[in-house]
């Protein structure tokens, strides 16, 4: 009885209840709750961190400084000697985690010989070369006035060269080119077997061999399900046969698509030889320069002569205000002089140029990790001795170099869409807050607001699409043919250069004809685009490009700004609009000077939770601006000037770093290669995320101290 | 100077009238108080003299009109903005801007396009002398307004209000949130202004009506009850709830 004793002498003692139990047990729960989150951030934040900082520990800081590249694993032999540029071979050491056994190294430099000459304006050359020049010369973009097909072109033969061509074929050579061919001609009968095969309706599966000769040497219409990926050139693809066809095809075709004992895999209902005989003519060419008609070098062409004219179009006249000194390696001059005897170049300059260089042992059989631009350094340096030459070579897309690409493309992406965002959002917030008539209409705005900022982000993808990627309106002299609403504005377009002319698809039709039928006549022609004098806004939307996606995301972090900014100006005291009023400031002044200044930190803080925001979202970029696989940076390739090239800046496509994460992660095969870039890139991502927030906690306190009331 | 003809005003298109039939004729240069209970409307009538009730949207003079110099201040070709270029008015809670004293000064000017820098040195000066303030802070004119104490910031309310050089000046409760002392320097300032300036003052506390006001209007329950020189109104109302009211016994 001591018990009762003691709880007599103490009313206040801890007695048992439901009551308290349920205290405990409720705590308990609570607790629980809270530091279940904080294991799971943790877990996150610490699978992220491990998995991601040997990527930047390896890579340093080029991991944000390089694009993203293919990386090969290339499994090589040990052998002596082996050469490559200084900076290549430092890229191989830095990308190659366990280090390499690498003996007898020795630097040296080796000299190039490079030619930098005048290109003068009105030079006539071939396609390939113009390519040539341009890649030679960083940034450069050749326009011209016109094609025209020379009468003679430049073509070289390294050795002395014996053809064989079908006898029809010589003698046009013979009749263009009547002084060409000085050797003996032998002419000699041979037979040729082809097929004539049935193939039945239906659908079948083809390879990427089959495919290729089915399409380019015959006149069978089929239809492939899905396009052959370029990274699985195995994969078998179903090829539609809309209706039973009889077709004749050389042998090389049959073995390719319909015999089962090689790669054929398309059954027949039918099939017959035929066979046939032609005259062959054979002689021989001896080695050096020649200049022949281009009928003749169009058949030269086909048995295994090089150039790189473009026959089916003619030659390029260079379209330049004054000459442009450009660089070419000398053994690409050499051929551009040779091939295009209309070129006329001036000040010509014979120079070399040294380039670091190591040669080196590897001790072992080892596996090399390359980025594919220094494998193929690598393979030019050795292309003579031969000595770089893996047994098996695997590539792994995108696990190479770093994500600048991405980076900078995310960047550009949140940049447009704030500036959209908050113009937009400040704009709309202050008319809500200080104009608009508090009433039935700003209930409904704000209601609706509120519903946007719950619609799921594919949502506003899909309707970025719809509206900004295909409807937008643009200004433009050369609308697409396509454009869902054509307004002629006035006749002052300007033709465009016949380059991008080509490049685009513009066909230039009849300034008579009327919008429509311009329209039309593009289109039947298989143009994109079309040019008649006049000037347009078309409806033809903006395609993808870094505006769209822009945006679509401002669109989509709209009612979060809205919200926030409304916010930030409710906070500002009533006081300051009525002492500005009362001295005589108009609305518009009191706004400016009296409250906007005041609602700024709440407007910062809006615009950073804004970026964090918009800088994650992969959706609604997916279908309006972002690019899986792009080289460029934003603004290189752009070949206009001016106000044009922050149009097309506008109007690139980039990488965006969530969405090079998703394809990283799940959309390219996964390798122990494609793993590290992707946790990498999260935490690049996350850390860049991390300093946005601090750097706007940091603005926000100093700018908070500076003005409060 | 200003003249209310029969004013009724409502908040609400006229369904309930919160000021009733008020007449009265406001002195020129003369120090105006209005005394009366809580909600009797006299911040209202005050409010309607320089058309702050416009940022109510749903408010309307229903009846009679307000003149001041002899213009209808509701008429349709009256400028609300040039009305308070003319009508300066101080609040009850202090409210200078988050900027330094100097630019709470010259901010009437700068929204008037004024930026010649001597311009305004000059004005923010004389207003700050006017408002006596400026042995006080003539050392820290670039410091933070929110720096002063209340009473320093009510003067500097005032001396805002004074550079643009208003005919007349609203003051509404201006002492409410200030303590006796930072009151008596107030109450200090409006006499010395009352020389040049019309003052129309809604205050809570009888003695300081009486300390400062020419004249005195009590309104109750939206009406004006009586208006008369101070001195009659506190030593011999004509009317039963003056007194009443005047001798605390409701209120």
């Amino acid at each position: 009885m001591s018990d009762t004793n003691h709880s007599n002498s103490n009313p206040f003692a801890y007695r048992k209840s439901s009551l308290n139990s349920k205290e405990k047990s409720m705590k308990g729960l609570l607790a629980f709750a809270t530091y279940f989150i904080v294991a799971c951030a943790l877990c996150i934040f610490g699978k992220i961190i491990i998995n991601g900082y040997p990527v930047l520990l390896n890579k340093g800081l080029s991991f944000i400084t390089e694009k993203p590249q293919t990386l090969t694993v290339l499994e090589i032999e040990k052998n002596d000697d082996i050469q490559a540029p200084l900076e290549n071979y430092e890229n191989m050491l830095s990308s190659n985690v366990e280090p390499l056994e690498i003996s007898n190294l020795k630097e040296f430099k080796k000299s190039f010989g490079y030619v930098t000459f005048d290109l003068e304006s009105g030079s006539l050359i071939g396609d390939g070369y113009l390519m040539d020049i341009e890649k030679e010369n960083n940034g450069l973009y050749l326009m011209f006035k016109e094609r025209r097909q020379p009468e003679k072109l430049g073509f070289s033969i390294p050795q002395d060269k014996k053809f064989t061509i079908p006898k029809a074929e010589l003698e046009i050579i013979q009749k263009n080119d009547p002084d060409l061919i000085t050797s003996e001609v032998t002419n000699k009968e041979i037979n040729i077997i082809s097929k004539e095969v049935t193939i039945a309706k239906g659908e079948y599966p083809l390879k990427k061999v089959g495919f290729d000769a089915l399409e380019k040497k015959t006149t069978l219409i089929f239809q492939m399900r899905q396009s052959y990926p370029d990274d699985e050139p195995d994969k078998v693809i179903q090829c539609v046969i809309p209706e039973t066809q009889t077709i004749t095809v050389p042998s090389s075709v049959y073995y390719a698509a319909f015999d089962e004992e090689e790669n054929g895999t398309i059954p027949l209902v039918s099939e017959k030889s035929i066979f046939s005989s032609k005259t062959l003519s054979e002689f021989s060419l001896p080695k050096g320069a020649y200049k022949l008609s281009p009928a003749s070098l169009r058949i030269f062409t086909a048995n295994g002569g090089q150039h790189l004219h473009n026959l089916d179009r003619g030659s390029v006249v260079v379209k330049l205000d004054e000459a442009k000194t450009v660089t070419l390696a000398k053994e690409s001059y050499d051929r551009l002089i040779a091939d295009n005897p209309e070129i006329k170049v001036s000040n010509v300059q014979d120079k070399t140029q040294e380039v670091d260089y190591v040669s080196f042992t590897l001790d072992r059989d080892s596996e090399i990790q390359l980025n594919i631009s220094d494998y193929q350094a690598f393979k030019e340096a050795n292309s003579i001795n031969n000595k770089f030459k893996p047994n098996a070579e695997h590539t792994h897309s995108y696990s190479g170099g770093g994500i600048l690409g991405p980076i900078v493309g995310t960047a550009c992406l949140v940049i447009i869409c704030m500036v959209v965002a908050l113009f937009t959002g400040i704009a709309a917030a202050t008319y809500l807050n200080e104009y608009a008539r508090k009433g039935g209409f700003t209930k409904v705005v704000r209601l609706a607001m509120l519903n946007l900022a719950g619609v799921p982000s594919i949502v506003f993808g899909l309707f970025g699409l719809g509206l900004f990627v295909m409807l937008a309106p643009v200004m433009t002299s050369s609308p697409s043919a396509d454009s869902e609403l054509l307004i002629p504005i006035a006749p002052l377009g300007s033709a465009p250069e016949l380059r991008i002319a080509e490049a685009e698809a513009i066909l230039t039709v009849d300034p008579e004809l009327s919008t429509t039928l311009s329209a039309e006549t593009a289109r039947s022609a298989g143009a994109k685009k079309f040019y008649n004098g006049w000037l347009y806004l078309s409806f033809q939307g903006w395609g993808t490009c870094m505006l769209a996606g822009g945006f679509t995301l401002a669109i989509m972090v709209l009612p979060v700004i809205i919200t926030s900014c409304e916010e930030s100006l409710k906070a500002v005291p009533m006081g300051f609009r009525e002492a500005a009023m009362a001295l005589g400031a108009t609305k518009w002044q009191s706004i400016r000077t009296a409250v906007l200044p005041y609602a700024f930190p709440g407007i910062l803080t809006a615009t950073v939770l804004g970026i964090t925001r918009v800088a994650g979202e992969t959706a609604p970029i997916m279908f309006t601006a972002a690019a899986a696989e792009k080289s460029d940076l934003p603004w290189q390739g752009i070949h206009s000037s001016g106000f044009g090239a922050f149009v097309d800046f506008l109007q690139q496509s980039v990488q965006a770093l969530p969405y090079h994460i998703y394809t990283v992660a799940g959309r390219i095969p996964q390798s122990e290669y494609t793993e590290p870039m992707q946790y990498g890139s999260v935490l690049v991502f996350m850390i860049i995320v991390l300093l946005l927030s601090a750097v706007s906690i940091y603005l926000r306190i100093k700018i908070r101290n500076k003005i409060k009331w | 100077m200003i003249q209310i003809d029969n004013v009724s005003f409502s908040y609400d298109l006229g369904k309930t009238n919160v000021l009733r039939n008020i007449s009265l004729d406001i002195p020129e240069k003369k120090v105006t108080s209005f005394i009366g209970p809580s909600g009797c409307g006299k911040s209202t009538l005050l409010r309607c003299l320089n058309r702050m009730n416009d940022l109510v949207e749903t408010s309307r003079v229903t009846t009679g009109e307000i003149r001041i110099m002899d213009k209808n201040i509701n008429a349709k070709d009256v400028d609300a903005i040039e009305l308070r270029k003319n009508i300066g008015m101080v609040f009850q809670k202090y409210n200078p801007f988050p900027k330094s004293i100097y630019d709470n000064v010259a901010y009437g000017l700068r929204i008037q396009g004024i930026k010649k820098k001597d311009i305004l040195d000059a004005a923010v000066e004389k207003a700050l002398r006017g408002a006596a303030l400026w042995d006080e802070v003539k050392d820290r004119l670039k410091d933070s307004a929110l720096g002063l104490s209340g009473g320093q910031q009510q003067r500097l309310c005032i001396a805002r209000t004074t550079a643009v050089q208003p005919k007349i000046i609203l003051m509404d409760e201006p002492c409410s949130a200030l303590d006796p002392i930072a009151t008596a320097k107030v109450e200090e300032l409006i006499t010395e202004l009352r020389n040049d300036y019309t003052i129309v003052i809604v205050t809570h506390s009888m003695q300081q009506a009486s300390r400062i006001s020419d004249k005195t209007a009590f309104f109750y329950l939206g009406e004006l009850i009586e208006y008369a020189d101070t001195d009659t109104i506190f030593q011999n109302p004509a009317q039963k709830q003056t007194e009443d009211y005047i001798s605390g016994r409701f209120g």
